[in-house]
This record gives structure tokens, sequence and C-alpha cells, in this order.
């Protein structure tokens, strides 16, 4: 039976991927909007997939990340499915990491975001190198990788709650 | 050491094939899924090019309705930055006028110069830089990824865009068409990284290709003579010698930064173009 308490608990548990599927279709960043601030870009999608990959991969189905990467790649120009497999790498650690870990801490996963950030990259600018004529702005995406990496234990507790949340009204 | 290598293949394993709680696909699956989707774009058939315009135009016009918040975000911090800003640009205007009224009445007499000089060679009435098509387009969502500096305009292949024409903001060059949908078109910007124009500099005959930084509205001039100085407050136009683009188009100019190092920028300022032109970029003599 379809009740308020439902829904409710249907559209907390879904927040992730429909803050995702935002961020997919437009360029939302507030650091890029504020003068001078463009330096601290980072890119929050990466950020949220790893987390719910690693810690509650049940609110994040691999074939929404699949089609969040399509949208990516439409609006951005980069060769359709590039992006898409980027955040499956970042999910395939992301799931070894956890098959691996037996007790989860921040640190730890932190530090093994690294690994998944490298991984993921690598496989996507082989991609755009062989697939595409793209030239790429190195400088640009060593810094936002960077600050994708340093603000991770920032978004953490943020993330979290969410879950937090979810069982409150579980 | 074999048990290490087993317990790494054991987890690999299942983290590509395990199909987790409320999971309708295996990552296995889906990234096969994707390596299909990107060789078969990178074949560019005829049915793929049709259905990726399709998806193009579905999808650029639900970033049009999505990327509304984000607009209004920019729009709000960029009055106030201005407001603030507002005092100092007043000063900067002030000095600028004085500037442009001298170069007005310099202006004025080699206007007349040229007149004369042109009515004795009998080039009087010859005209340049008359474009054969003018379309006005908007730009809908501003894009800038670290790969791609490029705008999505609301012209299409139904408004008679096409691959390859050129795109000017106020007058100035920023950019060629490098995809057009039936409802949608990406201009591919000149301070792109993948931008390749062959320019002239003003009162020269040098020669150059002019290239993007990625950074703002910054330029860089490529394949100068050797042993070459660029001097500062100098035009930049077309050469024309692509066979695509009319000669004498302007692009950039050259400054001198804080550095005192002199600079190329872009005329049109890239980041503020809101309605664009889209020509074929052919003379008509």
């Amino acid at each position: 039976m379809i009740t308020v308490k439902t829904i409710s608990q249907s559209f907390i548990k879904g927040l992730p991927l429909i803050f995702l599927y935002f961020l997919s279709l437009n360029s939302f960043s507030i650091t890029s909007s504020i003068p001078h601030f463009e330096v601290f870009s980072f890119n929050l999608q990466i950020i949220i997939i790893y987390f719910y990959a690693l810690k509650f991969p049940e609110y994040l189905g691999f074939g929404h990340v699949f089609i969040i990467g399509i949208l990516k790649d439409v609006l951005i120009g980069t060769p359709l499915g590039s992006t898409a497999i980027r955040y499956l790498v970042l999910c395939v650690v992301a799931t070894y990491i956890r098959n691996v870990t037996l007790r989860s801490k921040l640190t730890t996963e932190w530090f093994m975001f690294i690994p998944a950030l490298f991984f993921a990259n690598l496989v996507y600018f082989t991609i755009i190198n062989n697939f595409s004529n793209l030239a790429f702005y190195y400088e640009e995406l060593l810094r936002i990788t960077f600050f994708t990496f340093l603000f991770f234990p920032i978004f953490y507790p943020l993330l979290n709650s969410h879950r937090k949340l979810y069982k409150v009204e579980d | 050491m074999a048990e290490q290598r087993d317990d790494f293949i054991i987890a690999l394993r299942y983290a590509l094939l395990k199909k987790g709680t409320q999971q309708k696909f295996s990552l296995f699956f889906l990234i096969i899924f994707s390596i299909i989707i990107i060789t078969l774009d990178k074949l560019s058939f005829s049915y793929i090019q049709k259905t990726r315009s399709v998806l193009n135009d579905l999808i650029y016009q639900v970033a049009i309705v999505t990327s509304s918040p984000e607009k209004f975000t920019k729009y709000v911090i960029k009055l106030t930055y201005d407001h603030y800003a507002v005092y100092k640009e007043n000063e900067e205007l002030k000095e600028e006028i004085e500037v442009l009224r001298n170069e007005k009445i310099q202006n004025e007499y080699l206007l007349t110069e040229n007149t004369i000089l042109k009515e004795a060679l009998q080039l009087a009435g010859s005209k340049s830089l008359e474009q054969d098509v003018s379309i006005i387009a908007k730009v809908i969502i501003d894009q800038q990824s670290p790969y791609l500096k490029s705008f999505l305009l609301n012209k299409g292949s139904k408004d008679g865009v096409m691959k390859g024409m050129t795109v000017f903001s106020k007058k100035y060059l920023i950019g060629t068409i490098i995809e057009s949908n039936f409802l949608t078109s990406r201009v591919l910007l000149i301070n792109d990284l993948n931008s390749r124009i062959p320019v002239i500099i003003e009162n020269t005959s040098v020669n150059a290709i002019l290239t993007g930084l990625g950074k703002d509205n910054s330029l860089d001039l490529q394949y100068l003579p050797e042993q070459y100085q660029l001097a500062t407050g100098r035009n930049i136009y077309t050469s024309g010698k692509d066979g695509v683009l009319a000669a004498g188009i302007p692009v950039g100019e050259t400054y001198t930064d804080k550095s005192q190092q002199v600079k190329i920028r872009s005329l049109a300022d890239l980041n503020q173009a809101l309605f664009v032109n889209i020509t074929n970029g052919q003379l008509r003599r």
C-alpha cells in the first residue's frame, strides 16, 4: 500500500541518485561560479559514486551509474560511453576494496580513493586518446582530481548522515 | 604468494560478476556494453550518427531546464561582483574614452586618405567580409569541461546550421560548428586546445596559427618566424589560408599583462556570449 511514509522513504533512499542525475545534466559547481575560486573545482559526482559503491551499493544501481555517464558524455562532447566506463571502473575498484576490507575507516577509504581515481582516470584518458582527437588540459585535470581526493573527507560525514536519515525513517 | 594471487582474483571476479542487492546488471556486463557503445560511436555508421543526433537533442532539451538554477546562481554572483567593480570600471572607461577620442580623429583622417587612394586604384565599392548566410542563435548551455571548451546553440540542421560553419559574437570570431543535430548544435570555441586558425598580425605580413589555451579568453600563436618579437596592441585577423574562413575577420589582440609580457586574448568575451551569428564564413565579392 502506498502511504506518505513509503513515498518519503523512497525519496530519501533515491536522493543520491536524483542528485547524481541533476549533476550530470548541468555543470553546476559552486566553486567554479565564484570569481577567483575556480581553482577549487572538484568532481562531486565521483565522490558520491565512490562513496555509495563502497559503503552502500544498495542505494546506487550500477545501471543508473552507466546512464549518468552517458548523459555526461553527451553534454560535454566526449566519446559516448567513455565517462560511463570511467564511473564503472570506479565502482569496480570500490567494490573490490569493500570485498577485501574487514573494518571500514575513513582514513582507509580516503587513501583507497587514490587507486580508484587512478584506474578510473587511466581508463578514461586511454579511451579519449584512442577514440577521439580531443586534447587534454592536463594541469586542470590534475587539479580537479587532487581537489576531488582532498574534499572526500568533507563530504564523508554529509553522505553518512543521509544513511542515518534513512535508518531513522526505516 | 599463489594464495594471495588467488585471493585477488576471487575478490576481483566477485566485484565484476556478482550482482548485489537491488542490482539488475553486473559491472562486467555494463563495462562490456560501454565498450560496444564506444566502438560503435567511433565507427560512425549513418544510423549511429542519426541515433546520437536524436539523443543529443533530447538530452540538451532536458539540460536546458535542469541548468536553470545554475544559470541563476551564476547571474546572482556576477551581479554582486559587477556591483562592487563598477567604480573601478568607470575610471578605466573614462581613460579609454580619451584614448578612443584621439583614435577617432586619427581614423577619420585615415578613412579619407583611404577613400582617395581607393578611387585612385579604382577599387572603390568592392565589398569584403559579406557573408552568404547569417543565422542568429542563442547559447543554451555553456558547458566548459577540461576536455572541450564549447557552447551549445539552439539552432541545428533544421535552421541550416552545418558542421564547419563559423560563429561570431559582436562581429568577432568565437568558434566553428563541430556538431550539428536537428534542433541544436555545438560550437568549438577559439580558446579550446583543439582550435587551429590561420591568422595574420596587423601591420605585418607575419602568418601564424592561432590556438587556444583553455583559460578564459587567452590564446596563443604558433609557427611564428624565429626571433620574431610580438608587439603589444596589435589586432589579429584571419588570413583565409585554410580556404574555410574568410580573410580579415578580427579574432584577437595582443596586450601586455601584469608581468610585462606580451600575451594574446580574444576580442570577443567568450564567457559572456549569449547571442551569436552563424555564417558560412565565405566571401562574396
